[in-house]
C-alpha cells in the first residue's frame, strides 16, 4: 500500500536526545548524585539451597562509615515482590538460589559498604538443590519452598481449541520434536541502579531505570504500606535509561532494599550494580523445554498444533512465569490452524529466575513452531516457502484464540524476503537459506486490568508544546514518535515539541513499555490530546478567518485557508490572540487511550491486541563442516508495521532486534553449574561485537492499520522473534542437520554432522 | 582497589633494586591490563606497584638486518606489533596472534611481556614466540639469565620467573629461508575472544619447496601451559608436505594434547579443532612460502 | 600514595593531585565530574569507558590516572566546538541512528575518532576491527557502521553525502 506523504510523520528524524548523548551530557542513574547520598550494597547467598542458621552483623555495623545493616529479619512480612508474591527483597530463614539477597549495607562510600559486606558472618546449613525443572516435577524431588507443597506453580496455562487428537489421526503428515531454549541476559550497557529517599513526611522519591513507572509506583506504595507507611506518596523518576529490553518490567529487590535502607538511615541511598551483579542478579529470559507436534493434510494445510512446555521458574517468580500467556499467541495464531492444544508448567528450582525479555516468550515458541514447519514441509514434500504461503494469516481472520486480525501483511513480508533473497535458488556447498515468520501484538496487549496510556498536552504562547506522557523511552524512540505525531497533527515541527516522560508526579498513568505498544498506545494517547487541542485552535481560527473549521489547515507552524493568501497566520500568533483576550484561553488537553482489546477469559480466549504485527525473516548462512562454525552471510527482515512513523528509528529497532536474535540463536547463553552463574562477564557471555556485525535488509510493509496513530503498529520486538528458527532452518538447508537446542554452537553442529556421517542415508 | 604507591624507575637496575627494598609488598606492572583487573578483584594487594613503562630499553622493537635476529622488548604493546609492517610481512604468526588479543583498546596498552608473564593457558602471545624458538632474557637480583620461551611456563599463572625478576625482552633467532607461519584462535564469535583453542604452525622448507626442514606446532588451551606438539612435529620433519600429512600431523597433535572441558567448551570439540586447524594453518604456511618467492 | 600529575585534557592544561590507585576513569567521572565517559564493566571488556590517550584509544577503567602524567587526553566532552557545533562523528551518529540508549556512544565515538584520525580512509573491515572492543546492545551495529562511514566521507572532504 502506498501511503500519502505527511509532513513530519514518516520522516527519518534523528532521535531527539541523541545530541545530548553524543556529547556525554545525558544523565543515567550512574551519573546522578544527590546531597547527603550514601551507598548501598547487597550481600548474596553462598549456596543454591540452604538454611540460614545464624547471621551476625555486629562487626559490619561497627565499621566506621556504615550507617545501617539490614537482613531478612528487617523486612516486613507483607513486603513481597512479583505477581505470585513469593519473593521478599531480603531472604529470611532460608536461601533458595545463589542470587538470594541475604543482607544489605548502607555506608558513606562504596568501598566501605563492600568492606562491611565481607564482615557479615552467616552460618548456612546446605540443603540438596534441584536444578532440572523436569526432575523437580517428580514426587520425590526436594522442595524449593516447603510452604508451597509442590514445585509446580499454580498457574492456568492450558488451552485446547478444536480437537487435536482427532485432527492428528486425520493428518497425512505429522512431525514431533523436543526443543530447548536457554537462559540469556539482557546485557543493558547501563547497569541497574536506584536511588531512594524519603521526605520529612515519609513520602518516597525513587530514581530508577524502570519501564513501568506507574506499576512500579504501585509496587513501591505496597511496600510502603507493608512498612507501616500508609497513604503516602511515591514518586518515580526515570533518569536516561541505558537499555531496557524488558529487564525493567518488574520491580527488583535492589529497589525495595534501597527503600528499606533509605528509611532506616534517613539518607538518600544509591544502589548501583557492577557488571558481575548485573549478570547474576538481573532476571533472565525465560528458558523452555518444548514438546511439539504439528500435522498437515496432503496439500500442506496445517491440521493441528500440539505443544507442551516445562518452564524452569527458578527460585522465585517474576514475569517469566507469564510468558505462556504470550506464547499462546504464536501457538494459536501463527498461520491458520484450527486445532490447537497447549499446556505449560512452571516449576520451581534452585536456579535463577526469569522475567520479561524482548519478545516475551514469542521467540521461544516460534523457535519450535517454525523449525517444525520446515520439518513438516520436508515430510510432505512441499516447498518451505510455499508451505508458509498456504497457511498464511489474512486480514479479517478470526483465530482460534479469538484474535481479530485486522491489517495483515504476512503475505507481502514473505514476498519481500523472496525478493531480496533467492531462497529457492542454487547454493554452493555448505551454504543454506532459511525462512521463518512471526506474529506479534501490534496494538497493545491487554495483560493487565488496563492497557491504557495517558497524555497531557499544553501549548504556550510561542507555539511550543509540552507533552507529558505515561510512556517510557529507553533508547527505542518513544520521544520521537510522540513528538512526530503531535507535530504532524498540530502543523508544527518536531523541534517545537518537548516530550516529558520521566516523572510520575507529572506524567499520567501507563501500564508500561512492553509488548511493542508504545507507538500504538502512547502514540494514540498523544494523538488524542493533540486532536482535542487542534479542534479548539480550528474553532478559534474559524472565528478569525470567517470560514468553517474544516477549510483551515495547520502546517509548518502556520494556520491558513488554502488558496486564500489573506487568511494566514503563524500558529503562535493565533495562540497569543486567544490567550490575551477577555476570558482568554490557554490550549491544554488530556487524553487517556485504552485500546479496545480484551483480557483473556478462563479459556484463554480474547482479542489480546487491537491489531497484530506480522513479519518474515530470511537468512543465508555458510556452515564450515569441519569446525561447525556458522557464518551469517545475509539477512532480510521484513515487517508489516502499518505505517513507519520514523523509518530511521524503525530500522534501528529491526537491526537491534535481529542481532539480539542472532546472539540468541548462535552465541549467547548463561552457563550454570548447580545453580551458579559461571560466566557473569562480557568475556565469556558472548554478545555479538562489531566484528560479528551482519548486513541486514529491513524492508517495510505498510498496510495502514485503521486503529493505529497515522496507521502505525508496533515494531520493538518482532526483530528477535523468528531469528532463531530462520537460522536453524538455514543450517538444515545447508548441511542437513537440525539443531533443536539453543544456542546453536559450533560444537553442536559439528557433533550433529559427525552423527549424520555415521548413519546411512535414508 | 586497595591503595598503593606507584614507582616509576628509569632503568631495569633501578626497578630490581626497588623490588629488593620492598620485596613481597611490591609487584611489577607493564601495561596494566592484566594487573589492574587483578588489583580490582583483590587477587593481589601490593603496597608498591613498580611500573616498567618508563624503562626505555624494554620498549625496543628491532630487527637486526645483519644477523636476522628480532628483538622484542617486554613493554612493546600488542598494537605496536600489530601495526608493524615488518612484523606483518616477516612474522605473520605474531601478527595473527596479537591482532586479536582482547580489543584495540587493550592492545594499545597491553604488552607482549605482560601477556607472557600472566601465563594464561590461552597464551595468544606465547604461542608465536614458542613457534619462532624465541628466547626470553630475564634480569633480577641474581643477574641476567636466558630461558627459552617454551620453558617459561610452569602452570597456569605461574612462570619460572623468581621474585624480583623482570622479563626484559624476547629474542627471535633469524628465521630459516622459505619459512611460513600462521596462528588461529578459534572461538564462538569473531572478536574479544578467550579462545576455545589456539593453534600456531611454522614450517620451513628445503630448497625443493616441498620437504619440511623444520616444523613447529604450538597449542594453546590444550593443556595447562602452551605446549609444543612434538610428536606431530617429528611426523613432519624431513617429509614432503602434503595435505594428507598435515592431516596426520593434526591427528597426532590432537592425541598429544591435554585438553579439558571448561566453561568455554568441551575437550572433544577442542580435539576436533586441533585436527582441523593444524592442517589448515599448515596449508596457510605453504601459501605464505609460495607467495614470498 | 598521592602524586601530582600534569596533563592536557581536551586541549586544556590540567594539574591534579591524584591518589596512585585511581583509574583514569575514576579521576574523570568521580573527581572531575566529567560524566560523559561511562563504566560498563570495569574490566576492559565493553569499551564504554574508552578515551583517547596520546592518539590511542584506551579503556580508562584499566588505565591508572598516574600514567596520565605528561599525556594528551581526549574525552567525549572535548569533541564539540566551544560554539556548540558537534564534531562530524557526533553529528553523524546523531543523523544516522547510531545512538539509541546512548550508554555505549561516548566510548564508540571516541574509538571511531581515534581510528579516523589515524586512518582517514579506513575500510569497513578496519572499522569493524577497531570497534570490536565497543559493545552495543541496542543498535546491532548496523547504523553505527553507517554513521562512521558517513563521518569518514565528511571528514575526508567528501562534503554532503
Amino acid at each position: 500500500m502506498i501511503l500519502k506523504e505527511l509532513n513530519v510523520v514518516g520522516k527519518r528524524i534523528p532521535k531527539l536526545d541523541a545530541a545530548k548523548k553524543a556529547m556525554g551530557r545525558a544523565e543515567y542513574i550512574q551519573d546522578i548524585k544527590l546531597p547527603g547520598m550514601v551507598y548501598g550494597k547487597i550481600l548474596y547467598s553462598r549456596y543454591a539451597h540452604a538454611n540460614i542458621v545464624k547471621i551476625d552483623t555486629s562487626r559490619a555495623k561497627a565499621l566506621p562509615g556504615v550507617l545501617c545493616v539490614l537482613t531478612g529479619e528487617d523486612v516486613p512480612k507483607k513486603m513481597r515482590m512479583g505477581f505470585y508474591k513469593d519473593n521478599p527483597p531480603l531472604k529470611k530463614g532460608k536461601v533458595c538460589s545463589f542470587r538470594d539477597e541475604v543482607a544489605a549495607v548502607a555506608a558513606i562510600s562504596n568501598e566501605i559498604a563492600k568492606k562491611a559486606l565481607d564482615m557479615i558472618e552467616i552460618q548456612y546449613e546446605e540443603l540438596p538443590g534441584i536444578f532440572d525443572p523436569e526432575k523437580a516435577m517428580e514426587p520425590d524431588s526436594p522442595l524449593v519452598h516447603d510452604y508451597h507443597k509442590t514445585n509446580v506453580l499454580n498457574l492456568p496455562w492450558k488451552l485446547h481449541y478444536g480437537d487435536v487428537e482427532k485432527a492428528e489421526k486425520e493428518s497425512a503428515f505429522v512431525v514431533e520434536e523436543r526443543f530447548t531454549t536457554q537462559w540469556v541476559s539482557h546485557c543493558c550497557l547501563g547497569t541497574s541502579g536506584a536511588i531512594a529517599l524519603f521526605d520529612s513526611s515519609n513520602n518516597l522519591t525513587i530514581y530508577t531505570n524502570t519501564q513501568i513507572p506507574s506499576l512500579a509506583q504501585k509496587d513501591f506504595l505496597e511496600s510502603l504500606k507493608a512498612m507501616g507507611l500508609e497513604n503516602k506518596r511515591a514518586r518515580v523518576i526515570k533518569p536516561i535509561i541505558g537499555g531496557g529490553f524488558g529487564s525493567k518490567l518488574d520491580t527488583y529487590a535492589y529497589e525495595h532494599i534501597a527503600i528499606l535502607l533509605a528509611h532506616a538511615c534517613r539518607r538518600p541511598v544509591k544502589i548501583l550494580f557492577d557488571r558481575a551483579e548485573e549478570f547474576k542478579a538481573v532476571s533472565t529470559r525465560q528458558p523452555t523445554i518444548i514438546y511439539i507436534k504439528q500435522g498437515c493434510d496432503k496439500n500442506g494445510k496445517l491440521t493441528f498444533r500440539d505443544m507442551r512446555m516445562v518452564l524452569d521458574n527458578g527460585a522465585y517468580t517474576s514475569w517469566g512465569a507469564t510468558t505462556p500467556s504470550v506464547m499462546m499467541m504464536p501457538i494459536t495464531s501463527l498461520y491458520r490452524v484450527e486445532n490447537v492444544r497447549y499446556e505449560a508448567k512452571c516449576v520451581y528450582t534452585n536456579n535463577t529466575y526469569s522475567q520479561a525479555m524482548r519478545g516475551y516468550g514469542n521467540p521461544q515458541a516460534t523457535f519450535a513452531i517454525e523449525s517444525t514447519i520446515d520439518m513438516l514441509a520436508e515430510k510432505a514434500g512441499i516447498d518451505r516457502v510455499e508451505m508458509r504461503r498456504i497457511n498464511r494469516n489474512q486480514p479479517g481472520d478470526l483465530t482460534p484464540q479469538g484474535f481479530k486480525i485486522s491489517s495483515c501483511g504476512l503475505s507481502e513480508c514473505i514476498d519481500a524476503v523472496e525478493k531480496e533473497m533467492d531462497i529457492k535458488g542454487p547454493r554452493e556447498k555448505g551454504v543454506g537459506f532459511g525462512i521463518a515468520s512471526l506474529i506479534h501484538v501490534g496494538g497493545g496487549a491487554r495483560i493487565y486490568k488496563s492497557d491504557g496510556c495517558g497524555a497531557i498536552l499544553k501549548m504556550d504562547d510561542y507555539g511550543k508544546v509540552d507533552i507529558f506522557t505515561g510512556g517510557t523511552d529507553m533508547g527505542q524512540g518513544l520521544d520521537n514518535i510522540t513528538a512526530q505525531i503531535v507535530a504532524e497533527e498540530l502543523g508544527l515541527l518536531v523541534e517545537d515539541i518537548n516530550v516529558v516522560h520521566s516523572d510520575t508526579d507529572v506524567c499520567p498513568w501507563d501500564v508500561g513499555a512492553h509488548a511493542s505498544r508504545s507507538t500504538f498506545v502512547a502514540g494514540n494517547a498523544a494523538l488524542g490530546a493533540a486532536k482535542k487541542v487542534k479542534a479548539v485552535i480550528l474553532e478559534e481560527a474559524a472565528k478569525t478567518f470567517g470560514v468553517p473549521p474544516d477549510q483551515i489547515v495547520m502546517k509548518a507552524r502556520n494556520i491558513f485557508v488554502p488558496g486564500d493568501a489573506e487568511k494566514t497566520m503563524p500558529i503562535d500568533k493565533l495562540l497569543r490572540k486567544v490567550h490575551f483576550s477577555p476570558q482568554g484561553k490557554m490550549l491544554m488537553a488530556d487524553y487517556f487511550y485504552d485500546p479496545d482489546n480484551e483480557n483473556m477469559g478462563k479459556d484463554m480466549k480474547g482479542n489480546m491486541s487491537v491489531t497484530y504485527a506480522f513479519g518474515a525473516h530470511g537468512v543465508k548462512v555458510k556452515v564450515d563442516e569441519e569446525t561447525g562454525k556458522v557464518e551469517v552471510l545475509d539477512y532480510v527482515a521484513a515487517h508489516d508495521v502499518g505505517r513507519a512513523i520514523n523509518p530511521l528509528l524503525l530500522e534501528g529497532q529491526v537491526y537491534g532486534g535481529v542481532v539480539m536474535g542472532l546472539g540468541y540463536a548462535l552465541t549467547e547463553e548463561v552457563v550454570t553449574r548447580d545453580g551458579k552463574n559461571m560466566n557473569p562477564n562480557f568475556r565469556d557471555y558472548k554478545l555479538f561485537t562489531a566484528k560479528d556485525a551482519v548486513r541486514i535488509k529491513a524492508p517495510v510493509v505498510e498496510t495502514y492499520d485503521e486503529y493505529g496513530p497515522f496507521g502505525a503498529k508496533g515494531i520493538g520486538e518482532p526483530g528477535c522473534v523468528p531469528t532463531a528458527p530462520a537460522v536453524a532452518n538455514a543450517i538444515y538447508d545447508a548441511v542437513g542437520v537440525r539443531i533443536t537446542t539453543l544456542p546453536i554452537t559450533p560444537e553442536k553442529v559439528l557433533a550433529a554432522l559427525k552423527e549424520k556421517k555415521k548413519r546411512p542415508l535414508n | 582497589m586497595k591503595e598503593f604507591t606507584y614507582l616509576t624507575p628509569a632503568t631495569v637496575e633501578e626497578a630490581v633494586s626497588l623490588y629488593g627494598q620492598h620485596s613481597e609488598t611490591a609487584k611489577y606492572m607493564a601495561g596494566g591490563t592484566d594487573v589492574i583487573v587483578k588489583l580490582k578483584d583483590g587477587w593481589m594487594e601490593p603496597d608498591y606497584l613498580i611500573s616498567l613503562k618508563k624503562i626505555e630499553e624494554l620498549s625496543e622493537l628491532r630487527k637486526n638486518e645483519a644477523t636476522g635476529d628480532l628483538t622484542i622488548g617486554a613493554t612493546v604493546t600488542h598494537a605496536v606489533l600489530e601495526k608493524s609492517i615488518m612484523i606483518q610481512k616477516e612474522y605473520p604468526i605474531i601478527y595473527d596472534a596479537v591482532s586479536n588479543i582482547g580489543s584495540l583498546q587493550v592492545r594499545n596498552v597491553g604488552t607482549i611481556g605482560g601477556n607472557l608473564i600472566n601465563a594464561v593457558p590461552s597464551a595468544d602471545g606465547a604461542i608465536p614466540m614458542i613457534a619462532l624458538d624465541g628466547v626470553a632474557l630475564i634480569q633480577g637480583p641474581s643477574g641476567e639469565r636466558s630461558v627459552a620461551v617454551k620453558d617459561l611456563f610452569i602452570e597456569p599463572y605461574k612462570t619460572v620467573l623468581k621474585p624480583g625478576e623482570i622479563l626484559k625482552k624476547i629474542t627471535i633467532p633469524a628465521q630459516a629461508p622459505r619459512t611460513g607461519s600462521a596462528y588461529i584462535k578459534f572461538g564462538r564469535r569473531a572478536a574479544m575472544e578467550l579462545p576455545l583453542i589456539g593453534i600456531g604452525v611454522l614450517l620451513s622448507l628445503k630448497e625443493d619447496l616441498q620437504t619440511c626442514a623444520k616444523a613447529r606446532i604450538v597449542l594453546g588451551v590444550a593443556g595447562p601451559t602452551p605446549m609444543r606438539a612434538y610428536e606431530a612435529e617429528k611426523l613432519l620433519a624431513g617429509q614432503r608436505i602434503t595435505e594428507d600429512i598435515l592431516r596426520q600431523a593434526g591427528e597426532t597433535a590432537a592425541d598429544e594434547s591435554k585438553v579439558r572441558d571448561s566453561v568455554r567448551g568441551s575437550a572433544w570439540h577442542r580435539k576436533e579443532m586441533i585436527r582441523v586447524q593444524v592442517r589448515r594453518m599448515g596449508l596457510k604456511c605453504m601459501d605464505i612460502i609460495k607467495n614470498n618467492r | 600514595m598521592t602524586t601530582k600529575i600534569s596533563f592536557i585534557l581536551n586541549g586544556d592544561r590540567i594539574s591534579y593531585e591524584i591518589k596512585d590507585h585511581w583509574t583514569l576513569l575514576h579521576l574523570l567521572r568521580e573527581e572531575m565530574g566529567l560524566i560523559g565517559t561511562k563504566e560498563g564493566c570495569g574490566n576492559g571488556e565493553c569499551g564504554a569507558c574508552t578515551v583517547i590517550v596520546d592518539k590511542l584509544a584506551v579503556n580508562s577503567c584499566l588505565y591508572l590516572a598516574v600514567d596520565a602524567d605528561g599525556k594528551t587526553i581526549d574525552t567525549i566532552e572535548g569533541l564539540a566546538s566551544t560554539d556548540g557545533t558537534l564534531h562530524p562523528l557526533q553529528q553523524s551518529f546523531v543523523d544516522n541512528g547510531g545512538i539509541q540508549c546512548g550508554f555505549c556512544s561516548p566510548g564508540m565515538i571516541m574509538s571511531s575518532k581515534a581510528l579516523l584520525d589515524e586512518n582517514p580512509n579506513a575500510t569497513e573491515d578496519e572499522v569493524k576491527h577497531a570497534l570490536a572492543g565497543n559493545i552495543c546492545r541496542c543498535t546491532g551495529y548496523v547504523q553505527i557502521l553507517e554513521s562512521v562511514e558517513a563521518a569518514k566521507r565528511h571528514m575526508s572532504g567528501g562534503g554532503q553525502s
